[in-house]
């Protein structure tokens, strides 16, 4: 192992290191896809052993295991398992796979590279928690894992791992996959489901609409994450406590982590959860191997576009959720963008407000409204035609979206104290605010970027916009000839 | 001198000023705010300004004006838009020049002229209709029978006649803040009460 | 300890919360933004509308709440109250966030108030002015489409205007029921829509128009007509169906410009059919009768003076007394009180029963008078309900979005019997098809497979199937529901305006006012009334029979125009040549107006008051909004005229005194009193019989309510191999003369078609579209034949009354069923 880090052809982007692989563990095969391969390497033994012990069992090991879920909010599955009200039923499991986060492209490698590790995940949550009903959303975009997947789950079908009567038990699942339109909004719990119904992908309000309440088809209904999935193989195989001996107490086992932008290697690594930090990530010898160039870190966003950024100060911050809260920004998606010294920094939030923007649902009205016009006005300062007035508005705009204090990181640059996250919204979603994150992190972190961009000093009375000038007018009107 | 003291008074008068009119033959000008009779204008391409709101309508105190939009014809607008004033009438029987109508107006479609001379021998003339009140092609008020118009006076019509100036603010003094308007253009600022007045002949220097 | 025992009492009912420092008790699961404005504070909303389910999309009604986990925004549309909640509608935070969301909905919204038919009653102007901003901070270009788009017939769509608050979508879909209308794109760029090709072709789009809280939709007919500052308004009954929707009828310089739907609990929850929404341009029409007119020997018209007129028409009536008869045929569209002027005029001055205000294409009055009435409440909240014979959608649609809402949410268990599949079959739990001449034993049927209706309540809604069909099948109907389920409750659902005024003031042949028999009520009217006649008349299809042969010497049409309504033409045009004279009181001059000889002009919607009853019996006020054309009159006055020229008094002097004679007299109206119909609040009307206070109890009550027994069940009519047998449907769109009045309704009436099953045409070897012979017992005539997989075969279905043919021509009243023969050309 003396090249610590090796890109593996046929998983585009992924680089394997000496971590431990929890998810990533079949991805060194080519033919990893298939159930051939799969099989051949330990593929639904996890799902024996869940069998072999009681529903209950399975369910109090994921919560001993504490898998935090890895959309974006990291709350633990196994605690999310429990909220569904007892006496409902039909219930239903609801995976997601519409990742469109900015920066993140790690459930997609999951989904083509190893569907029967995901398979057999939605099994054992299944198991868990007595469902037999299984829908897998998976991103329009996305085709070649709806191909592997749908390739993946007939031949799970056939060889009776899927279906009647699973493995000779009488516990039954059927899994229907599903093929989105393509939106980033559906990517949030509650209008993926609305999706899934076949309605306009529109987040519902909750409360009170929490899934595991009032779901799809109104009933009960677990929404999970890809990989959070994707973990219970490996824990049941090999059990909670080994989980929990990867990482930090807090937050056990690996991660995958996207990392994109100016370093030396891009790609997605299977990180130790709670104990890498960003430094180690950004600079490390197997993983990204520094800044291209060499140049210096500007600035990075740690958690998918919709996170706020951190600056080389918090590169000593681990890959723990509360950690990052406090200094002022999320884990998310596990995304990471990295930036150096050379990037115009106006213009790199303003294409991330740019895709919030445009991927708003249009259901209410702060993110429709809101964040186009955020878009406008940034539009207007990166082009050189804003006014300071223009910068305070930006802030003024987006405290309708997400009304008090927005996180931060600390800068000792500018003086400024860490505000941690999260924040409040006026909007259902987080597409809203996350039109605003960028701004806000990009203004409060480099002000100066912004400001050498204004040429209008003045500020314009807004509604006296003249519609003539007073100067150009016809002298004689008004005297009597 | 006994009695002639008391034609003392009359000679001095004699070589002052004389301030008397010969009134109907002569006119004095008018004050800048006068209000006289309306007129509805149209923007400099002939499209009418009125687009029949019914905000002079609801807000007249007297009650004097009718007012019903229609859709505009779209291969012949008569307005900018979606709705024209279809009618318009204004009854000068009840009209009390308050300019009420005036201020209502978003698109400054009536305005008042400061002509104000007209006797009617029958009530029907008093309620002047669109086709009266609107002004001819070349933007000048059209001319009825029993109205008293000396040469010159079809120029002092319309005038910012806006008692207040937008959103209230004297930071808007000197800034032209309406459109065009046919016969006329844009019209020179407002430029306060000590300003000049609009009809006076030396630019009110006198 | 007093404390804590009314704390607990409170508990039981609601739930205590504070509002802006206010301890208020509100019920359980009432939501927040309703609980604040019970209570005097007004949360602003766009979205919210309280008839449809929250969506929480316009943010709008953002409040800061606290639940005890520190304050927060919430939207107050989609929360309940809870225990010790504490709202504050106008911190500081509450405030921004308001203004906040008013900014961003004026960022797009176009300033062109000043065109907008919404200005000055517009939610976002007023709101905005209440909790808005100042000044918008936006300076950029608005967002622009094609300024108003048609999205159907009747309504208008601007998008630029539009804030995308899901109402009309909603209504549309959740309500209504024709998901026409829904939002397409997404973003910024989101926009209400139909699909391409498929306009909003809905009988409530009206609706969508009124709860707009913009003037992104507005209504053609209303469209530019005036501003809401120079609206009058009266609060009135629609009276286009029976169903009694509550309105607010609007006007300017005595012309009618719109109606709007009141929400009232008991009928119609805010909502209108277009048809009546936008009736009002009928009474506008320049084709209103303005004045009497006489025809005289050589056909040409004459207009006379009111005087001349009726005194040809007592003239006419009188030759008819002393000769061979009177009869009145009409009197739907008539007020509670000008129908008992005219029951009145007909009994004691005239002297004969031959009365009827339906045109033999209803029921017995005798059947619906005496049949356990259920009111809409009770239909849609009973356990179950029966529907049997008409197409509510089309009939009377109002009544179809309630029982259909109240199917949707589960609440009731809809269970229907028709010809043909209706707008409301999708919604019923069940729905069963049966055929012409059969629908007592498909009834039979229906009771011995479903036992469960006879647990439980049950409401059953009736009404005529179709007009082909003799109506004894109905009675005989009923007869076998109220011997199967003696408990269920009736809904009759009889379609003309106030017919049910009118037999409740006894305008049909038998019936005395207050839902008594002639000869029960013998007594008790011949101590009010100055006479009675002797014995039971002729209804419409007896009456018409007797001018055919001769025997009737005088009609008079009571605002009927049988002609086109009653269901065999021929045989009115044979009572029209065998009568004497024909005296005619109307509004337009009809088909048969045009046969009459005088001619009085009367009153419409609006230009009278009153008071008018509903199908359920609720009895509720009229309001007068306009003067009458020319010289047209209230109808009670011309019974007056007529009878002080007849020789009699009818002793009528205004519709206050006459109401308080019908509450005197008519049994079932005691205790209705004008102060009670009038009383504050009592908007929702009053259903009478008023049920008496037990202090009561023992006074006089005067005559015992009309009876009534089924007719025996008959054999079914015997199948004919070779014929169809023909449904005469009524649609909401027809040529009824208030349609075809109303310019913008008048297109939306479908051409004359005869619709069989697909399979039916390739029986006769013809494509859908041909034009057919078309045999009946009555006549043959030329229509288009279409093919149409929802209708069952062996039936033949056209409109009773649509442009181009009526289904009347092929129609004998007296036969069970109508048998067509049908040849290719």
């Amino acid at each position: 192992m003396t090249d610590i880090g090796t890109p593996i052809d046929w998983a585009p982007g992924f680089i394997a290191n000496t971590t431990p692989k929890i998810v990533s563990g079949r991805f060194e095969f080519e033919d990893s896809f298939t159930i051939e391969r799969a099989m051949a390497t330990g593929a639904y033994n996890g799902l024996k052993a869940a069998l072999a012990k009681t529903p209950a069992a399975v369910h109090d090991e994921v919560r001993g295991a504490t898998v935090l879920g890895r959309g974006g909010a990291g709350f633990p599955a196994g605690v999310k398992w429990g909220f569904m009200p007892p006496d409902k039923w039909p219930r239903y499991l609801v995976v997601n796979g519409d990742e469109s986060e900015p920066g993140t492209y790690k459930d997609r490698l999951l989904m083509e590279r190893d569907p029967h590790q995901l398979i057999e995940g939605c099994l054992i949550a299944c198991y868990a928690t007595g469902l037999s009903q299984c829908f897998l959303y998976v991103r329009g975009e996305m085709p070649l894992a709806h191909e592997r997947i749908a390739v993946a789950l007939n031949d799970a079908y056939e060889a009776r791992l899927v279906g009647k009567n699973i493995l000779g038990s009488n516990f039954s699942v059927d899994i229907v996959l599903h093929w989105g339109a393509g939106a980033y909004v559906v990517g949030e719990e509650t209008a993926l489901i609305e999706s899934l119904e076949g309605n306009r992908g529109m987040p519902r309000l909750k409360p009170p609409f929490f899934p595991a309440a009032v779901g799809l088809y109104g009933q009960p209904t677990i929404v999970n994450n890809i990989e959070t999935l994707a973990n219970l193989p490996w824990i049941l195989s090999n059990g909670a406590q080994a989980y929990a001996e990867i990482g930090s107490e807090s937050s056990p086992g690996t991660r995958l982590v996207a990392v994109s932008g100016h370093v030396k290697r891009p790609g997605v690594y299977e990180i130790v959860n709670g104990l890498t930090t960003f430094r180690d990530l950004i600079y490390g010898d197997q993983y990204c191997k520094g800044i291209r160039d060499d140049n210096e870190l500007k600035a990075f966003v740690p958690g998918g576009g919709s996170a706020p950024w951190f600056t080389p100060e918090q590169l000593d911050v681990p890959f723990e959720g509360r950690e990052a809260s406090a200094e002022g920004s999320m884990l998310g998606s596990g995304a990471v963008i990295v930036m150096d010294e050379t990037t115009d920094i106006p213009t790199a939030a303003l294409s991330l407000t740019k895709f919030y923007a445009h991927e708003s649902c249009g259901k209410c009205v702060p993110c429709r409204e809101g964040g186009t016009w955020l878009e406008k006005i940034l539009t207007r300062v990166v082009k050189g035609q804003g006014s300071p007035r223009d910068l305070e508005l930006l802030l003024e705009v987006g405290a309708t979206i997400c009304p008090g204090d927005f996180p931060h990181a600390s800068s000792s640059r500018l003086g400024l104290e860490a505000q941690p996250f999260p924040y409040k919204m006026t909007t259902i979603c987080f597409v809203g605010p996350s039109a605003f994150a960028p701004i806000h992190s990009a203004l409060t972190l480099f002000p100066e970027e912004f400001e050498a961009k204004l040429t209008r000093r003045d500020t314009i009375p807004l509604m006296s916009m003249p519609v003539a000038d007073a100067t150009g007018t016809d002298e004689s009107v008004g005297a009597v000839s | 001198m006994g009695y002639l003291d008391g034609f003392r008074v009359t000679f001095n008068r004699l070589f002052e000023e004389r301030v008397t009119t010969e009134y109907p033959q002569e006119k004095r000008p008018k004050p800048e705010r006068f209000h006289g009779r309306h007129v509805l204008n149209r923007y400099e391409d002939g499209m009418e300004k009125c687009i029949g709101c019914e905000l002079c309508a609801g807000v007249c105190p007297a009650q004097c004006i009718y007012v019903r939009g229609a859709d505009n014809p779209i291969d012949d607008p008569v307005s900018p838009g979606e709705r024209f004033g279809y009618v318009y009438e204004i009854n000068y029987l009840r009209c009390i020049h308050c300019d009420l109508c005036v201020e209502a107006c978003p698109t400054e479609a009536i305005t008042e002229s400061k002509m104000f001379e007209f006797s009617f021998a029958n009530r029907q003339d008093a309620i002047y209709t669109k086709d009266e009140l609107v002004v001819d092609d070349d933007g000048k008020p059209q001319r009825q029978p029993w109205e008293l118009w000396h040469d010159g006076d079809d120029a002092l019509t319309s005038g910012w006649m806006r008692a207040t100036a937008p959103s209230g603010s004297a930071a808007h003094v000197g800034q032209v803040g309406w459109s065009g308007e046919l016969g006329y253009g844009v019209r020179s600022p407002e430029l306060g009460q000590t300003a000049p007045s609009d009809d006076d002949p030396d630019g009110g220097q006198g | 300890m007093t404390d804590l025992a009314s704390a607990s009492e409170v508990n039981e009912t609601g739930v205590n919360i504070t509002i802006n420092g206010v301890r208020v008790v509100a019920p359980k699961g009432e939501l927040v933004i309703d609980a604040a404005e019970r209570n005097g504070v007004y949360i602003p909303r766009f979205c919210y509308h309280p008839r449809m389910e929250p969506v929480g999309m316009c943010r709008q009604c953002l409040v800061e709440v606290d639940t005890g986990r520190g304050p927060g925004l919430q939207p107050s549309c989609m929360l309940t109250v809870s225990d010790d909640m504490t709202v504050d509608t106008e911190s500081e935070t509450t405030k921004r966030a308001q203004e906040g969301m008013l900014e961003f909905l004026l960022v797009n919204h176009p300033l062109d108030c000043p065109v907008c038919d919404k200005g000055g009653e517009c939610p976002l102007q007023d709101q905005t002015l209440a909790f808005g901003p100042g000044e918008s901070r936006f300076v950029e270009e608005k967002r622009h489409y094609e300024k108003p788009i048609p999205i159907s017939d009747l309504v208008y769509l601007d998008r630029e205007r539009c804030i995308l608050c899901d109402r009309c979508t909603r209504f549309a879909k959740d309500i209504a029921g024709d998901p026409l209308i829904h939002f397409m794109h997404r973003g910024n760029e989101t926009q209400v829509l139909t699909f391409p090709d498929d306009p909003f072709n809905s009988y409530f789009s009206g609706n969508t128009v009124q709860i707009c809280p913009v003037g992104a939709l507005t209504a053609r007919p209303y469209r530019f007509r005036a501003r809401p500052w120079d609206l009058a308004e009266v609060e009135s009954t629609c009276t286009t169906c029976s169903v009694g929707c509550r309105v607010a009828v609007q006007s300017s310089r005595n012309e009618l410009l719109r109606y709007e739907g009141v929400d009232i609990e008991s009928v119609n929850h805010g909502w209108l059919c277009d048809k009546g929404r936008f009736g009002f341009e009928s009474v506008n029409s320049d084709q209103r009768l303005a004045g009497p007119y006489l025809r005289d020997v050589n056909n040409s018209d004459q207009l006379v003076g009111t005087n001349a007129a009726l005194e040809a028409a007592a003239t006419a009536i009188g030759a008819g007394r002393g000769g061979g008869g009177v009869g009145v045929i009409g009197g739907a569209r008539l007020n509670n009180e000008s129908a008992y002027a005219w029951s009145k005029l007909a009994r004691t001055v005239i002297g004969t029963d031959n009365i009827d205000a339906q045109l033999a294409d209803g029921l017995s009055a005798q059947m619906v008078l005496s049949l356990p009435r259920a009111t809409i409440a009770d239909a849609t909240s009973a356990d179950n309900v029966v529907v049997i014979g008409t197409d509510l959608k089309e009939e009377l649609p109002v009544l179809f979005l309630r029982l259909k809402g109240a199917a949707q949410s589960g609440r009731i268990k809809l269970t229907e019997l028709s010809l043909l599949v209706t707008g409301l079959s999708k919604h019923a739990s069940a729905s069963h098809r049966y055929v012409p001449g059969e629908l007592a034993h498909a009834v039979g049927e229906l009771l011995a497979s479903n036992p469960q209706l006879a647990s439980g309540s049950t409401v059953v809604v009736i009404g005529r199937p179709s007009a082909a069909d003799f109506p004894d099948e109905v009675e005989a109907a009923v007869g076998v529901l109220t011997a199967g389920l003696p408990l269920a409750t009736f809904l009759p659902a009889l379609r003309r305006g106030n017919v049910m005024g009118a037999l409740d003031m006894g305008l049909s042949p038998g019936v005395l006012p207050g839902r008594v028999s002639l000869d029960e009520g013998r007594d008790w009217f011949g101590s009010v009334w100055s006479s009675l006649p002797g014995e039971v008349g002729l209804d419409t299809a007896g009456m018409l029979e007797a001018a055919a042969a001769g025997r009737l010497d005088t009609l008079v049409l009571l605002g009927a125009d049988p002609l086109a309504d009653v269901p065999d033409r021929d045989l009115v045009e044979r009572a029209f040549a065998g009568v004497g004279s024909i005296v005619a009181i109307d509004n337009f001059v009809t088909e048969s107006v045009k046969r009459a000889n005088v001619v009085l002009a009367s009153t419409a919607f609006a230009e009278v008051g009153g008071t008018t009853t509903n199908l359920e019996g609720r009895v509720s006020r009229l309001g007068q909004m306009i003067t009458p054309p020319g010289t047209a009159r209230a109808d009670w006055m011309i019974a007056a005229e007529l009878a002080w020229r007849l020789g009699g008094d009818l002793e009528l002097e205004s519709l206050a005194q006459i109401w308080s004679e019908i509450e005197a007299v008519a049994p079932s109206h005691a205790g209705c009193t004008l102060e009670v119909v009038e009383a504050e609040g009592a908007i929702e009307g009053v259903v009478v019989p008023i049920p008496k206070s037990p202090d009561l109890a023992g006074a006089p009550s005067g005559p015992a309510s009309i009876r009534w027994s089924a007719p025996a069940l008959a054999e079914p009519p015997s199948v004919d191999g070779y014929s169809l047998r023909l449904v005469a449907r009524r649609k909401l769109y027809d040529a009824a003369t208030n349609t075809q009045m109303a310019p913008s309704l008048a297109n939306l009436a479908e051409q004359a078609q005869l619709m069989v099953h697909p399979g039916e045409l390739r029986r006769l070897g013809v494509e859908s579209g041909t034009r057919v012979n078309v045999t009946s017992s009555r006549t043959t005539v030329v229509l288009s034949l279409v093919g149409d997989a929802a209708m069952p075969r062996g039936l033949a279905v056209m409109g009773l009354r649509q442009p181009g043919l009526a289904a009347s021509e092929l129609i004998d009243l007296r036969a069970a069923i109508t048998e067509l023969r049908i040849e290719s050309r």
